[in-house]
């Protein structure tokens, strides 16, 4: 999705929403999480939210606005997001884009087709052989 | 009558394996199982959003963690991409 913002950001507006822990330690933790170091409990209050939100756009020098679900919620039930999902949403307001469930349909390449189809493709170069440092990526695995 | 709750009993057994390995597949071990089945499956929902409903709006906090704001804020104008997600 980064890319994805990059290449659109002077075209439309990018918002991340930071909802409930999907894989948390307390929970149903993942044996990537321990690999990849990414160790938290579920957050039972707001505060522990905002460290571990804050925690993610430090390690990966994440560019993309930011807005933290309080802990109530709200945004992650309006929009039946957990654990992530993709939305668009036009100008007057309704909802132009509405990605599937993820982690199985979230498709980040469906919000750069509906992007492009509006502003045109951006093109790039052919990738890089990887890298041993890991990309930033909310919700998707690195 | 014995023998057909026997063969109700195998048939309704042999299915529950089936789905627990189905499930063994999808989540990687038993143990990811037991937590996408008592942790995931209660939180995800499809929802009944379509194309063309209003979006919803909601207030936010702001990464200070005391600044706060609506999504309506920030539509308008421009469209807006929303990624969901978490970092574990």
């Amino acid at each position: 999705m980064v890319q994805i913002y990059n290449d659109y950001k002077d075209h439309a507006d990018f918002l991340t929403v930071y909802v409930r822990e999907a894989h948390p330690t307390d929970e149903w933790q993942m044996k990537s999480n321990v690999k990849d170091d990414v160790c938290y409990a579920q957050p039972k209050n707001l505060g522990q939210r905002v460290a571990i939100a804050n925690d993610f756009i430090k390690r990966f020098h994440y560019p993309i606005a930011f807005g933290i679900d309080d802990i109530n919620n709200a945004a992650e039930a309006a929009y039946s997001a957990w654990p992530e999902r993709l939305y668009i949403i036009d100008e007057s307001g309704h909802i132009a884009y509405r990605g599937g469930m993820g982690p199985f349909h979230y498709d980040p390449d469906e919000v750069r087709a509906w992007l492009a189809a509006r502003y045109g493709a951006v093109k790039h170069d052919p990738p890089a052989p990887a890298s041993a440092a890991p990309v930033a990526s909310l919700g998707s695995p690195i | 009558m014995t023998h057909i709750w026997k063969w109700t009993i195998a048939v309704f057994v042999v299915l529950l394996l089936a789905a627990f390995l189905v499930l063994c597949k999808m989540a990687g071990s038993p143990k990811d199982v037991y937590g996408m089945v008592r942790y995931a499956f209660p939180h995800m929902h499809r929802g009944t959003l379509k194309v063309g409903d209003d979006a919803p709006d909601a207030r936010l906090v702001a990464l200070d963690g005391s600044d706060r704001f609506h999504i309506r804020e920030r539509t308008g104008g421009r469209p807006l991409v929303m990624i969901f997600g978490s970092y574990t």
